[in-house]
Order: structure tokens, then sequence, then C-alpha cells
């Protein structure tokens, strides 16, 4: 995926999504996506990690909130800025705790709205980093034999080698070898990036 | 009604007198006379346990106010034994500025037959023995008897049971469904949601064209094109608007003729609970001659309670502690109103966005009260300012055109 991360844009108001639109195109964000309800996104716009999505409160059919929970079911993990009007700060609180990243309300400037975009970008672009740097650690995993693995998990439960040793019945010069080879395989320079690595990844240490 | 028959017997001794002269008819007569006055003791024992036994107070004047009657009902509410109040004026029960017009309104009936509260029935404020005040509801009848006018008081505290609480709670209820339910408040949050959008489109628009405008290189059909756009999305919200006033001056279809006195003194009846308790002094001080107006009683009352509320709460600091309501002649066939506090007043910066919505000093408040009351008085044909008090707090003042025609 070379093209740049797309922003969706859902709100019911024609006028509302193609200003939008020009707006954020005018501000340097070329991908911009309009739908006019949450059904249409949901069954067309398949979002990528990376994007993020300005969505209306109020809608017909299906509104913002109901929308945010679909996404959440789905395991779209995408940021989303609500937008309310005015009196809907209740709704919008909702939807914080709901696990929006960010509400706007009608009318707001272009400042407003860009610091907003700006903000979900960055956290939906660490994610993906994030997202990443997991797959990149369990593809390291994966190449480590079911001994080193092993081996990796006394590590990261902070146990010294002889102890590794007697729990897998083997010596602590082996324990030794497999050490070394877990550290470079798993391109780790230090026991605690291993352990921060091991995190990431979500590996645990029974 | 209420008076207890000394007269009774009486009657029965005279046609019994004249019996004597015809002793033929005398028996039968007698006879009569006797069930007549069975009869008669009967329905007064019946009268006298309804009277007993009623939760309303009733409290029976004559035409110059002096109690005639008090029940036992009325003894409890009020505090006072019977014989404490017998002969003595009725206004004793009521709190001023009340207690002190109460005489020129009997007197005025008596003069007119103008009716501001018999057979109408009507929520007013009354004071106990000990001083406090309560909200009450009013009903009075008329009896006519030997050429003499007796007035029956039936009166219900709306503060005293739960019941009844609810009762005050619904009218209260009724008087400010303005800011949710009535047309009013509805425009106002509809046409809050209604406006951001085109004025969102706009303000996006807009901008749009300033960064195509400073990057440069956009062609200018296409800046020509957005602002177009930018027009259309503002002409939709002065659409908006025009549907919205049109909608106003559907809504005068509920309006009636109505005394601009009699809704003042309920709404602030009920505004004032609690008032006296808090120390403020209240002056009602309302033109007895005021044409009649043509208004939506609910929505004038809500404008009523809305600043009487406003000024209640502003003297809730306050060394001095004053609240006026006045009504008076305007120019121009109008009527006036006038709510004075002797409050802190507006600073300059309050002043200004006094009657826009969603701006409000209060706490809780919505910042609804006084862009509602304006619209409603607008709606009237009339207007709806604040002046400042002649020493100090705020005078909210508003005109009302006065009904056409007779009555």
């Amino acid at each position: 995926m070379s093209e740049a991360p797309r922003i969706f844009v859902v709100d019911d108001d024609e006028a509302v999504g193609d200003s939008l639109q020009l707006l954020l195109q005018s501000a340097g964000f070329p991908r911009i996506v309009v739908y006019a309800s949450a059904r249409e996104f949901l069954a067309e716009a398949q979002p990528s990690p990376g994007e993020c999505l300005l969505l209306d409160v109020r809608m017909p059919d299906m509104d913002g909130l109901e929308l945010q929970e679909e996404l959440n079911r789905r395991g779209f993990k995408l940021p989303v800025i609500i937008m309310t009007g005015h009196g809907d700060v209740p709704i919008a609180v909702r939807a914080m705790k709901a696990g929006a990243s960010d509400f706007l309300e009608k009318a707001f400037s272009d400042e407003l709205l860009l610091d907003c975009v700006r903000r979900a970008r960055a956290h939906a672009a660490e994610t993906l980093r994030e997202r990443d740097e997991a797959n990149e650690i369990k593809r390291r995993i994966e190449t480590l034999t079911p001994r080193e693995r092993d081996v990796l998990r006394g590590m990261i439960a902070g146990r010294p080698n002889k102890l590794i040793a007697h729990e897998l019945g083997i010596s602590p010069r082996t324990v030794e070898i497999h050490r070394a080879r877990v550290m470079d395989k798993m391109e780790a320079r230090s026991l605690s990036a291993l352990v921060r690595m091991a995190l990431a990844a979500g590996i645990d240490a029974s | 009604m209420m008076r207890r028959p000394s007269g009774g017997p009486a009657r029965t001794m005279a046609v019994a007198h004249k019996g004597k002269e015809k002793k033929a008819k005398a028996e039968g007569g007698t006879r009569a006379l006797a069930d007549t006055e069975r009869a008669l003791r009967l329905s007064e024992a019946q009268l006298r346990s309804v009277v007993e036994t009623v939760p309303d107070a009733i409290i029976v004047i004559d035409e110059r106010g002096l109690i005639q009657s008090f029940s036992p009902a009325a003894e409890r509410l009020f505090g006072f034994r019977e014989t404490q109040v017998l002969g003595r004026n009725v206004n004793m029960l009521m709190p001023s500025p009340y207690r002190e017009q109460h005489d020129g309104y009997l007197e005025r009936y008596l003069r007119t037959g103008e009716r501001r509260i018999i057979g109408i029935g009507r929520v007013v404020v009354g004071q106990r023995a000990d001083g406090s005040t309560f909200p009450m509801e009013l009903a009075v009848g008329e009896i006519r008897h030997e050429g003499r006018k007796l007035f029956t008081g039936f009166v219900r505290d709306i503060t005293e049971r739960q019941t009844t609480r609810e009762r005050l709670h619904e009218l209260q209820a009724e008087l400010l469904r303005a800011s949710r339910l009535s047309s009013m408040g509805q425009m106002a949050s509809a046409l809050a949601h209604e406006l951001n959008q085109p004025l969102t489109a706009v303000i996006n628009y807009v901008q749009a064209c300033r960064r195509l405008l400073a990057a440069g290189g956009t062609p200018s059909e296409r800046l020509q094109e957005t602002m177009d756009k930018a027009v259309s999305q503002a002409s939709r919200a002065g659409q908006i608007i025009h549907r919205m006033r049109q909608f106003i001056q559907k809504s005068e279809t509920e309006r009636q003729v109505e005394s601009i006195n009699t809704l003042i003194e309920e709404a602030s009846a009920l505004a004032l609970v609690g008032a006296k308790e808090s120390g403020i002094l209240v002056r009602l001080e309302l033109s007895p001659d005021l044409p009649p107006v043509l208004v939506d009683r609910i929505q004038i009352q809500q404008v009523v309670l809305n600043l009487v509320r406003n000024s209640v709460e502003a003297l809730a600091g306050a060394s001095r502690r004053e609240l006026t309501i006045r009504t008076y002649e305007a120019n121009g066939h109008m009527v006036e109103v006038a709510v004075a506090d002797t409050g802190p007043g507006l600073d300059e910066a309050v002043a200004k966005q006094l009657f826009q919505p969603f701006i409000t000093t209060k706490l809780k408040g919505m910042g609804l009260g006084l862009s509602i009351s304006r619209s409603i008085i607008d709606a009237h044909g009339g207007r709806l300012w604040a002046v400042p008090g002649a020493a100090s707090g705020v005078s909210f003042q508003f005109t009302l055109p006065r009904a056409e025609g007779p009555g």
C-alpha cells in the first residue's frame, strides 16, 4: 500500500460531507471518501490500519454511536472523531467512553478540525507501527526452536541460567548457548529489549 | 350557608303562631312543620358534617371581608382557632402585598361586578398564624342571602400533602414546559441543530477557499464553484430561520383575551414559593384599570415565571432583597410589565449577551430562558428588554399589545 491512507467522512448532510472533503483536501489530505450513511460505510469502506473516520453522531437509520459499536464488534481499530451539534455533549461523552478518539462540536473552525484529524492520523500511524512491530517480533519468534522458546520464557521471567537449566533438565552451559542464539535471532541487544519485545508481541513468561 | 342558623326556629315559631288562628288546620300544619324542621335539621347536620370532614378549608366572609365562618380544616391549615378569626378581616390570612389589596378587590367587585376570582378559582399565596406562607388553590362561591352577599372560599394547601405537592409540580411543570415541550423550546433546540449543518458547511467551504488561494495554482472556476456552494448553504440557513418565523406566526391560535394582572398574580404566586422564607420583600403593584390582552396564557406566564425566578436567584446574595412586579399602561396601546429586583445587577459583558441562546451565568442553566422569553414576547407583538434598576439591580420589562375591540 503505497497510497496515502484514507480519511472517511460519514454525514447524512450532503453539504457537510462535500465541504469537509474539500476542506481536508485543501489542507493536504488527498484521499477523502464521503458516505451518506453508516450502512454505506460498513458495506463499502473496508478500512485499513492507519486510516481514520470523521463521524456525525445524529443520523437516521444507524447513528454514529451504533456504527462505533459495530466497528468495535468487527474489530476495526480505526480512530473515530465524533461530530456533534449543540447540546449533544452527553452523547459525545458516551462516544468517548466507547473509544472515540476525539469529538468536535459543529460548527467548528478548520484549525480545530485539522488538529483532530492530525491527532487521529498520528494515533492511527502509531497503532499501525506497533502492529507492524508486533508482527515482526512474532516473525522472529517463529524462527526459534521449541527449546529456544522454553529458554526465552525463562529469560523474560527473570530466572537465572541455573534455574532454567534445572527446570528444563539441561546443563547451564547448554542454556547459555541457547540464550545467545535467542538474543541473536530476536535481534535483541539487551535482556530489557528482549522483555519489551515479548510484551509487544503478547508473550508472557508462563 | 355556613352560618349557625339561629334564625331557623324563629321562622317555624312565626308560622306556628299563625296556626293558632285556624285550629282545624293546626294539627296537620304542625306535623308538616315538624317534618320540615326535622328535614332542615337533618340537612344542616349533613352539611355540618361535610364542612367538618372535607379536607379543603372552608372560609365564609361577608361583603366587607369579615370572617363569618372558619372550618376545622381551615383551623388546621392556618393555625388559628375559629374564635380568633371570627369577625376579623380575611386579609389577615394573606401575606403582603395581597393583604393590602384584598379590600380593594372586594370593593371593586361589589361596585362593578368584575370577577377576579369568584366562580373561577386560582392559585394564590396564604399566610399561616406563624407567618409562614404557602401556595394554595382557592375557589370562591357567592351566596345571596336576604339582600346580603356572602363569599365561601374553598382552600387547598398545595404544598401540604404529597398528592397536592404533585399538583404544585404539575403547575410549575406546565409553566416551565416551554423550555422543553412547547413549540418555542422545541424550536430553539431544533433551530440550533438545523442551523449548525449549513453553518458548518459554509465555514468549511470558505476556509477551503482560503487555503486553496493561499497555496495558489487552483483554477478560479474551482474557487468560484466553492464560493457558490458556500453562498447556497448560507441561504439555506436563512430559509430555516424564515420557516421557523412562519411557524411562530402560525401558533397564534391558542391566544385568548386575558387579564394581565390575573396572569401575573398566578405566575408570581408559583414563582414566589419560598421567597418570603428567603427574606425577600415582594411588592405587587398592579394597575387596576388595565385593558385586557390577547395572549397565550401559558406562554406569558412562563415568561413571568422565568423573570421572577431569575430575580429571586439574583437576590440570593444581596443585602437589600426587594422584588417589585408592576403592571401599567404604556404608549401605543400597549400594556407593560416590569419585574425589578435590588440584586447585584448585570455587568456589561453579561448585559450584551443577555438574550442570546445558550449563554448563561448559571451553573445549571441552559441559557435558554431569556432567549425563549424574548421569542415569546416578540411573537405576541411586544418587546422584552432590561434596564438597570433605579438604585441597584435590574428591571426586566416587557410590553404586550392590548386586545382589540370591546372585551
